[in-house]
């Protein structure tokens, strides 16, 4: 076998490299579950900092807002609330539900402040 | 067709073996970054976690189509049946607080809407009755239906929207919070003495169904008796069914059954007594029925 036909031998193999290359990163990226909730996209979090806000508006307690907004890992509550409204303001999120979650922040500020 | 030897063979195979080796490196060895995801990619337990905010939030704010859209992020096949087995987890395992009654009116209000029926809440008759059981004779006449008590209905309350940055797209962001109105409570649909010999004495068996006979977990039943005051949840025995609960009672002592959330009272319940065939007598079981009209 000549050289030249070793060169196209690797470079059939470099094409096959790339080709699934393309096709596990952009054509069928590999699927992931059992992820934590820091992986979610920011729109999700800031949804569910607006959840955790809803329920604390009526159950006036930071301490259990706190516990749920916990589950994104190593950011304070109050870090992850101040990031969720955030994005509120700039996502176009209604007027009444970015007071929600303003009231959400204050009072885990305020929270934190006491722990 | 002259067949595929030598160096034209290797580059068949070299290119298979490249794809091969691409492939492993895309998926295994370098994915791409975990970022961005959806709430259907999570670990269950995290799922639970979301699902019980999404009911504490519908517990609060009473918006049942923000509420199911939340839950369609989840990507369980039946978000009812998802709603009602955590209830069970959470009764079942302790941790249950008020969570999985808020689970619980989460599915019961989504099975409620799939069937056009009204949301049911206690009545004002109904919450003084729970918490005044030496009134409960006189406030558990159920009323003609004309005459049930019914809330104000359908406040549309409009919550603006914007149109959404792509990023933000997937974000359920419906437009009216749904008040629910005060419905019907569960009505009191049987009430049945038991004689076998099989079931433990004086067993209070109760079934709770939605006006569709799902059977309904999570469910809070109050038994109170002359001094006395107990709850229960239908749930914690799944295999007897999700609506199943029940109660030992104590021999000649009579008993009041209602659900907390509302329902028709089921008064002077005692345990029937029973005999064997020999004669020999026995404490039987009591087994009540209700369900939303």
């Amino acid at each position: 076998m000549t050289s030249n036909r070793w060169i196209f031998i690797v470079l059939a193999l470099l094409a096959g490299i790339g080709l699934g290359l393309v096709y596990g990163w952009v054509i069928d990226p590999a699927d992931f579950f059992d992820l934590t909730p820091d992986t979610l996209r920011a729109d999700y979090k800031a949804d569910y900092v607006l959840m955790t806000a809803e329920a604390y508006r009526v159950e006036q307690d930071p301490g259990r807002a706190a516990r749920r907004l916990a589950i994104f890992g190593t950011q304070s509550p109050s870090a992850i609330a101040s990031a969720g409204l955030d994005f509120a303001r700039t996502n176009g999120f209604s007027d009444a539900d970015i007071v929600l979650i303003q009231e959400l922040v204050t009072a885990l500020q305020a929270w934190s402040g006491i722990q | 067709m002259k067949p595929i030897r030598g160096w034209h063979l290797g580059a068949v195979l070299a290119l298979l073996a490249g794809v091969g080796l691409g492939l492993v490196y895309a998926w295994t060895i370098s994915p791409p970054r975990i970022a961005d995801t959806d709430p259907a990619a999570l670990r269950a337990d995290f799922k639970d976690q979301y699902r019980a905010s999404i009911a504490a939030a519908y517990s609060a704010t009473g918006n049942l189509p923000r509420a199911r859209a939340r839950l369609a992020l989840l990507g369980d096949p039946d978000p009812i049946e998802a709603l009602n087995a955590q209830a069970q987890r959470m009764l079942a395992s302790g941790t249950a607080g008020a969570n999985a009654d808020q689970l619980a009116k989460l599915a019961l209000a989504l099975d409620d809407e799939r069937i056009g029926a009204p949301l049911p809440t206690p009545t004002t008759a109904m919450v003084e009755a729970a918490e005044n059981p030496e009134e409960i004779v006189t406030a558990i006449l159920p009323l003609p239906p004309s005459e049930v008590p019914i809330g104000p209905t359908e406040m549309a309350e409009i919550i603006e929207t914007a149109p959404a940055e792509p990023v933000a797209a997937a974000t359920p962001r419906p437009t009216r919070t749904l008040i629910p109105t005060l419905g019907a409570p569960f009505a009191l649909t049987g009430q049945e003495s038991i004689c076998d010999s099989n079931l433990p004495d004086g067993l209070l068996q109760v079934l709770v169904l939605n006006a569709n006979r799902r059977q309904l977990a999570g469910v809070e039943i109050v038994v109170t008796w002359d001094g006395g005051k107990e709850q229960f949840f239908t749930g914690l025995k799944p295999e007897l069914g999700n609506g199943y609960a029940d109660y030992l009672m104590t021999p000649d002592e009579t008993y009041v059954i209602q659900l907390a959330r509302g329902s028709d009272v089921a008064l002077g319940i005692t345990a029937p007594v029973c005999q064997t065939a020999s004669g020999e007598n026995f404490l039987g079981a009591i087994k009540l029925t209700f369900q939303q009209p």
